[in-house]
């Protein structure tokens, strides 16, 4: 139990660093930092893990359209309700923490482990502003790319496979999307993806600056521990989210389109 | 501990079973010889983070590092640079992102002048910088990091130089040659306190 406030406490220390020291972006080798882990997270994933992730969008619509005998309406709000705002977010984050989270989880530790960071301590150089800021920001960004890039595949995917399965083309389909498309989705996904990447982030991080020993034994334990607890905040963070969402238009706070 | 003027290094370690008393004028040029790794460990690590743990007593530049302030600290670290196996080399930066680091991060000295230093002090070891720069840590022997690391020394033009364990690892010819490094020191920091730190040899 203590362990797991302390853990809390840990991270949320590390939210308010990556918060307060934003500036050190500026700084040429964070700002390097930054740019490398951008390219390793989001556009080394943009090829082939990526589509996989979007066929499974693809695979969702066409099941449920099958299973409801779906019509046009059906479709479209099957399309932005469980693709665009679930399904491209999570499976964003999914890529995210089986690529990144692992590889980022395991550099910090053995760096730890190897005594890099205590040497980045005597150069004066703060591990905050060196090893979390770029990391964090890159990743956070590189979500919110990877869930546009998935939610557009998924959609396309969806558009160009439901006249197959339904009775309606392509062009009625598209044109029903742009009617029922609100910027509401947008947004959704849009802060959905940045939490997601910031927690991924942040939770890999935490674990590798704390590894349990010293030793080289202690980077599968803190990859184990950063990749299932950043799937559980994750999870976490999707539950808060659709309960607040689906909580306020059930309250009729907003006028839902769909 | 009195502190005494002229000082640059001032250490007293008291443990019960020990005493080490480590005094090292400034400006010269001194070898410290001391019982064991954890008690090298110990004093390199008090002077390069200007903190010292409980029983031991440190002056640095006359100034005791007991009861200081954050920034006063921090002014005093900047003036203290280490060749030691505990300020290591990182593994996924090539040479000079290793040599530039702290330079591109502070932002001083400015990154043309630090090339120009390695590039000539690359070339008068004999080295071939282009090459030796792009290369990855994993990829150099024993001579070739510590050269890396002395580079990286040389930038931060340091007040007070700590060689840890120079010649550790070296064979005979590579002993010979390293030995350049404290005239390099010398010609280019004339000032600086050069203080060699060293296990005593077990019986």
């Amino acid at each position: 139990m203590v362990r797991a406030l302390r853990r809390v406490e840990g991270g949320m220390r590390l939210s308010a660093a990556f918060a307060t020291r934003l500036g050190a972006l500026r700084r040429p080798p964070v700002l390097e930092s930054f740019l490398r882990q951008v390219y390793f997270t989001g556009v080394t994933a943009a090829t082939g893990v990526v589509l996989r992730a979007s066929a499974l969008g693809v695979l969702i619509i066409a099941i449920t359209m099958d299973v409801l005998d779906a019509d046009v309406d059906l479709a479209v709000k099957i399309l932005l309700a469980v693709v665009f705002r679930e399904i491209g977010p999570l499976a964003a984050a999914t890529v995210v923490i089986l690529r990144s989270g692992t590889a980022m989880s395991a550099e910090v530790a053995m760096m730890r482990v190897s005594g890099q960071t205590r040497a980045l301590r005597h150069l004066g150089i703060d591990l905050y502003d060196y090893l979390v800021v770029p990391r964090v920001a890159a990743v956070m960004l590189a979500t919110l790319v990877l869930t546009f890039y998935i939610q557009c595949l998924a959609v396309l995917g969806g558009l160009a496979l439901s006249p197959f399965i339904i009775d309606a083309s392509f062009t009625e389909l598209t044109e029903r999307l742009f009617q029922l498309f609100a910027p509401v989705d947008f947004f959704y996904s849009t802060v959905k993806a940045l939490l997601f990447g910031f927690a991924v982030a942040v939770c890999c991080c935490y674990h590798g600056l704390n590894p349990p020993d010293l030793t080289l034994n202690a980077v599968p334990k803190v990859v184990t521990r950063a990749v299932t607890q950043s799937a559980m905040l994750v999870l976490a963070i999707n539950a808060a989210f659709a309960y607040l969402v689906f909580g306020i238009l059930f309250f009729g706070l907003v006028t839902a389109k769909l | 501990m009195k502190s005494e003027a002229g000082l640059a290094v001032s250490y007293l370690r008291t443990d019960g079973i020990a005493e080490i008393y480590v005094g090292v004028p400034a400006g010269t040029v001194a070898r410290v010889h001391l019982p064991g790794e954890a008690a090298r460990a110990r004093f390199v690590t008090a002077l390069l983070k200007a903190k010292c743990e409980s029983g031991d007593a440190l002056e640095l530049f006359g100034e005791p590092v007991a009861g200081l302030a954050p920034q006063a600290r921090a002014r005093l670290r900047r003036r203290v640079a280490a060749l030691s196996p505990i300020v290591g080399l990182m593994t996924n930066l090539n040479v000079w992102e290793n040599v530039s680091l702290p330079a591109a991060y502070h932002g001083t000295p400015p990154l043309d002048r630090v090339a120009g230093l390695a590039v000539e002090l690359l070339a008068d070891l004999g080295v071939e910088p282009r090459t030796f720069l792009a290369r990855l840590p994993e990829e150099l022997d024993a001579f070739e990091r510590k050269l890396a690391a002395f580079l990286r020394l040389l930038v931060a033009r340091p007040e007070l130089a700590l060689l840890d364990g120079l010649d550790e690892g070296l064979g005979r010819a590579e002993r010979s040659r390293i030995e350049r490094f404290e005239t390099e020191l010398r010609e280019r920091l004339p000032l600086a306190t050069l203080l060699y730190v060293d296990c005593k040899e077990e019986d």
